[in-house]
Order: structure tokens, then sequence, then C-alpha cells
């Protein structure tokens, strides 16, 4: 395992996501990220591990390992859980054409996950779970 | 470092009352009801009928805090009649010459106005700058 892999495992609840925010904001100032990568590393992970709880696990006890390294290529995050497989980047974009009282309260934020990074990928797991890995290339400039 | 939310109120006289939520902390999936139902509370068990949300200490908002907004934004139309139909803010959000007029925010950071723009949340709410330039852009006391 390499030294540059930086690693957190946590309960698929939601009151850890204070938790995951200080792990992302702590490797993210080991690894020198302007404060605009912070923030999307931050919410691509926090958008992931939302989604991995409240339509992965459901309810159901379970666990959610995240790591983050800094590659050649740019920035990746790797998000691993034993929920039932599901593919998040299989959700259609929100139809942000439809006006505000037709469009769903929730469901905003696997979108946004894929605006601020530049790939995201699925795969199922060696244990039936779910494994998604989350790159961002172009550091140091602004997405969106 | 991350940080929960608080969240302090103030009642402020512009041309029109407004009350003023000073938001300080992340706004995540964990703590966004709590936003929603303190807003609520003010809109449906108190006199609040034009809101201003000062972002100016939030430091992080995920698809949670867009969440909020949104119901906000519903909370404050079903209250109050603007004498404007359905149909025709339908087509002015459409069209970006609908912005709220009871609802508006002020200082995003950076990050968290690129939040607002990827799902077009900065179509229909205005975003000022200057405190008392915002509440004074309240204008129209709703059913007088």
């Amino acid at each position: 395992m390499s030294k540059n892999i930086f690693s957190l495992k946590v309960a698929a609840e939601l009151d850890q996501l204070t938790k995951i925010y200080e792990f992302v904001e702590k490797t993210a100032a080991t690894l020198d990220l302007d404060s605009s990568d912070a923030y999307d590393l931050q919410l691509a992970v926090d958008e992931a591990v939302t989604n991995i709880i409240l339509h992965g696990y459901q309810g159901r006890r379970g666990e959610i390992e995240i790591e983050i390294k800094r590659e050649k290529n740019g920035l990746v995050a790797r998000l691993s859980d034993n929920a039932p497989p599901f593919d998040p980047t299989s959700v259609p974009p929100p139809d942000l054409d439809k006006p505000l009282e037709e469009q769903p309260l929730g469901g905003r934020g696997i979108h946004l996950m894929r605006q601020v990074m530049d790939e995201a990928v699925h795969q199922v797991s060696a244990s039936g779970g779910n494994e998604l890995i989350l790159i961002k290339r172009s550091l140091g400039k602004k997405t969106g | 470092m991350a940080s929960d939310l608080q969240i302090v109120v103030s009642e402020v006289e512009g041309r029109i009352p407004v009350t003023v939520f000073h938001l300080k902390g992340d706004i995540g999936a964990h703590n966004y009801e709590q936003f929603e139902n303190q807003a609520r509370a003010a809109i449906e068990e108190g006199d609040t009928r034009q809101l201003l949300l000062d972002l100016s200490e939030v430091t992080y908002m995920s698809s949670a805090g867009l969440r909020a907004l949104h119901e906000i934004f519903m909370m404050l139309r079903a209250d109050q009649s603007t004498g404007e139909s359905n149909e025709s803010i339908a087509k002015g959000m459409m069209a970006g010459t609908f912005k709220s007029p009871n609802l508006k925010l002020l200082n995003p950071s950076p990050d968290v106005f690129r939040v607002l723009q990827i799902q077009g949340f900065d179509m229909f709410l205005e975003i000022h700058t200057d405190q008392q330039e915002a509440i004074a852009s309240f204008l129209h006391a709703p059913n007088e």
C-alpha cells in the first residue's frame, strides 16, 4: 500500500459526513490542492457517499471505504461499499429546463458529482458490492 | 475545518420587514433539514414573508443545501400570492426573467455560487453582495 493513498472507512450513516468532510479537507491540504479543487473533491465524495447511504444501503447497516490519491494525470477518489450493485453513472441528469415546481426536490447530487469531476466509472466489486472511481484531471482550473 | 451549521436570525425593517438568516458552517445531507425546519417555523408559525439568506459564512454546500433552498422557495410561494400565475412564473424562470421577490441570497462564496450556478439557481434567486442593498430590494408586501 503506497503511503500516498489516503483512506477512511466509515459506517454508512449520514452523521458520518462531518468526519468525511474533515478527512477530505485534510487530504486536500496534504495534496496541496487549491481551494476550488478541494471543494470539488469534497462535493464529489459527499454526493457519492450520500447516494450510497440513501439509495445503496437504504437504512441497512454497512460500511463505505474512501481512498484518495494524486496521480500524474490527476486526482483519483475510489469509493467501495457492499450495498446491492447500483451504477450512479447511469442516472440521467435532471431536466433543469423544467419549472422548479415540476422538478423533484432531490436527485441533483449525482449530477453535481459528475459536473465537478472529469470522469466517473462504476464497477461491481469482487465481493458483489460497488466500486466507484472519480477522476479529476483539470487540477488548478475552475470547472462548471 | 469542517463545522456544523449555526443559524442566527434577525429581523430588519427595510421598505418592508425582512427576516435574515445568517448561516454559518457546512450544509450537507446530515443537517439540511435543520435549515429547512427553521425556515418552515419562521414562515408557517412566524411572521416571515421575506427571507434573506446570508451565506457569507457558509463554507460548504452540497446538493442537500439546494434541496433546502428549493423547499424554502416553495414554502414562500405557497404562503403568498404574488399576483403572478404559476404559468407566467414558470415561463419567466425558463427565460431567466423571473427572480423570486421574497427569497434572496447574500454573499455566497465563489465555490457555493458555482454549485448554485451548475443547477441554475442563480436564474431565479437574486444574489446580492451588500446587505443594505439586499434588504432595500424587497419591494412588494404580498396581499397588500
